[in-house]
């Protein structure tokens, strides 16, 4: 956590370290995204392209499974991390992310109300729904935040992980009573093994969301200074918090809604990045969205390979080094966590 | 869901009845018993291995355990479909059952006034206490109430053990000896092995591997044929392969409860002849599922030899996934897998 960086607009003397950082990044998004397009059961090499394969089955797998799971993964990765980073600047806390403010409980509860009211919905409805009960979600952590008056750096989260633990008692309680635990269970585990044409598009409008964070870094790095700060520089503090909660909302539900819960990434990827070039939003929006997306590719194709020809669902392999790295970030000389 | 329902209320009803009531029979009952002692203390002794370890995953401890079970009994609670089914099928009549896990082609098999007895994992104690049942049978996804039940009335485990078509011998002829009905018993045996022979041949004729898979929420599992070991807990994925003879196209999946998570690209690479189908969401009646059909109807799928040859076979998943073994669910089962007699 390097102090915050100018905000000046000014372009600062790229230090080596960082550019190396930055290529080190874009490099590995390259060859990850690569990689996974020619790892999977079938055979879809480079040289099964060229020369066609057996009946041209190669190139129409890379069309309508491979390069959709891999822009999937890349979606995925980029704008849940771009959602953890927004989430951070609006609580101006670094321990928060979608998967520990209760916005994900809260998503899950959207579905598991579309499973039982309006079973018949549209994928498209129960993401609306889902998103929705994440906006209701992000609200009622804010406005609990704002409430607690200690704002220590880990009892943010320990609050949001507390709400969070609630809204996962009732949603278990009703998919309990209702019989429809393990339906939710298999619908919120992180997986991308059934991605493919047809099936992932939703994240699309995940991905727009990390477009209008990106136009809108600027404000977000502004709020994060605090509520005072940027209200004294004309900032319209509320619309700027409601279109973080939004872009959040609707990041979250979308994932979940496709691929299931993700989690850790929203909130190792975001503090990296600050350790490498500070919290300039507007300069570090590339940087997380790169890096998220080079997280996840890595774990699912680790996900693909551990045991193949089957999978492991993606969100055991993310568990597991998230929470290595998120231990690391607690732990680490110097940080302010404790 | 209503005609549950309205079984529920009913018994409901019939459960207070009886508790006012209970002073007015117990005087009746006890005359009864007077008059014959012989025939209240005839008793078959049902010994099984009981996994004394209850919790999930862990390695299960194994105790002999005895049980003397009353022959003909009057009121019985069954926690296992599979023993519902042959209870039924063989004359008999359940009183007290986990209503809503009854399934609809088995609801004739309760008792008019049968009570809701709790779920397939946990029991309702003290509504069994109240309805003092002379018989309990446990199984599967509820063999570790034996403890909690046993202390209310004679309790057995009828979970599957040495493989599907021995537990379904086993526990037919048990619970026809039980019930008084081992002709009944003999007679069904003996049309359910001639049955699954058909099938068997069937599936031969037909030729070509196989593949099970399960569909829920969308994504797709491979099931595994049994490893031989006596886990029985990856069984129902097995049974198409174990009972029905079908040739698996992938032989190393892990017996894993709901099998191996796999992705459509793994159908088109190991490309079976015939897919069956067992639909969860189905099974377990998740409202607004997206059917198997519809997942399976996709672009990778369609160029497989199953989908191009019509040979995607869809299972009761009723049958498959949640009674498997009793005596009119494998007459099911037999039905489900003759329908590769047509294709």
């Amino acid at each position: 956590m390097t102090a915050i960086a100018t905000s000046t607009g000014v372009p600062v003397q790229a230090r080596p370290r960082r550019a190396w950082a930055g290529a080190l990044i874009g490099v590995a998004l390259l060859v990850l995204s690569v990689a996974s397009l020619f790892i999977g059961v079938s055979d879809v090499s480079p040289l099964a392209l060229v020369t066609g394969g057996p009946d041209g089955r190669a190139a129409f797998l890379l069309i309508v499974s491979r390069i959709p799971r891999t822009l999937a993964l890349l979606l995925v990765g980029a704008t849940l991390a771009i959602a953890g980073l927004i989430m951070q600047m609006l609580v101006r806390n670094r321990f928060v992310e979608p998967g520990t403010t209760g916005v994900s409980e809260f998503a899950t509860l959207g579905m598991l109300v579309t499973m039982v009211l309006w079973p018949g919905m549209a994928l498209l409805g129960k993401m609306g729904v889902a998103a929705g009960f994440a906006l209701l979600g992000t609200w009622v952590f804010l406005r609990i935040i704002r409430a607690v008056p200690v704002r220590q750096l880990v009892l943010v989260p320990l609050v949001g992980i507390m709400l969070g633990g609630v809204v996962a008692a009732v949603t278990t309680f009703f998919a309990y009573r209702l019989d429809l635990l393990q339906s939710l269970g298999q619908w919120a585990q992180g997986s991308f093994a059934g991605v493919m044409q047809g099936r992932y598009e939703f994240l699309w409008v995940a991905g727009l969301m990390g477009v209008i964070a990106w136009i809108a870094a600027d404000r977000f790095s502004v709020i994060g200074l605090g509520e005072e700060f940027a209200t004294n520089l004309g900032l319209d503090y509320r619309r700027v918090v409601a279109i973080g909660m939004v872009i959040i909302a609707v990041t979250t539900a979308a994932v979940l809604v496709t691929a299931g819960m993700i989690p850790f990434l929203g909130l190792v990827v975001p503090n990296i990045v600050s350790l490498i070039i500070g919290d300039n939003v507007r300069r570090s929006i590339p940087w997380v969205a790169g890096l998220g997306a080079v997280f996840v590719v890595a774990c699912d194709i680790l996900a693909r390979v551990l045991r193949f020809p089957y999978e492991i669902p993606l969100s055991v392999i993310v568990g597991i080094v998230g929470a290595a790295l998120f231990l690391w970030l607690l732990l680490r000389k110097g940080s302010r966590a404790h | 869901m209503s005609a549950t329902r309205s079984i529920a209320a009913l018994g409901l009803v019939a459960a207070s009845a009886l508790a006012l009531s209970a002073c007015a029979s117990t005087s009746a009952e006890g005359d009864a018993a007077a008059e014959a002692p012989a025939a209240e203390s005839e008793t078959i002794s049902y010994t099984w291995d009981r996994n004394t370890v209850t919790e999930e995953g862990a390695d299960p401890v194994y105790e002999e355990t005895t049980v003397e079970v009353p022959v003909d009994p009057q009121k019985i609670v069954v926690f296992d479909m599979a023993v519902l089914d042959t209870i039924g099928a063989l004359g008999g009549e359940v009183a007290g059952a986990p209503l809503e896990s009854v399934p609809d082609y088995l609801e004739d098999h309760l008792a008019d006034d049968a009570f809701n007895a709790g779920t397939l994992f946990e029991a309702d104690l003290i509504e069994i206490e109240a309805q003092q049942p002379d018989l309990i049978v446990v199984g599967g996804r509820s063999a570790a109430l034996w403890e909690d039940l046993n202390e209310i009335a004679p309790t057995i485990d009828l979970s599957m053990r040495d493989g599907f078509l021995a537990t379904l011998e086993a526990n037919t002829a048990f619970l026809g000896e039980v019930l008084g009905a081992e002709d009944e018993a003999a007679a069904a045996l003996e049309e359910l092995t001639a049955g699954i022979d058909e099938a068997k041949a069937a599936v031969t004729e037909a030729g070509g591997s196989g593949l099970g898979i399960m569909v829920s929420g969308g994504e797709l599992s491979a099931l595994a044929p049994s490893k031989g070991d006596g886990d029985t807990r990856g069984a129902r994925g097995g049974l198409i392969y174990d009972v029905f003879g079908v040739d698996p196209v992938v032989e190393d999946v892990e017996a894993a409860t709901h099998g191996e998570p796999i992705s459509f690209e793994f159908l088109l690479e190991h490309d079976p002849e015939w897919l069956w189908v067992v639909d969860r969401d189905a099974a377990v009646a998740t409202e607004g599922a997206q059917a198997a059909e519809v997942v399976l109807d996709n672009e990778i799928v369609n160029q497989t030899t199953a989908a191009e040859e019509d040979h995607i076979l869809y299972l009761d998943p009723t049958a498959w996934y949640i009674v498997f073994g009793g005596i009119d669910t494998t007459q099911r089962m037999i039905d489900d897998v003759l329908q590769i007699a047509g294709r």
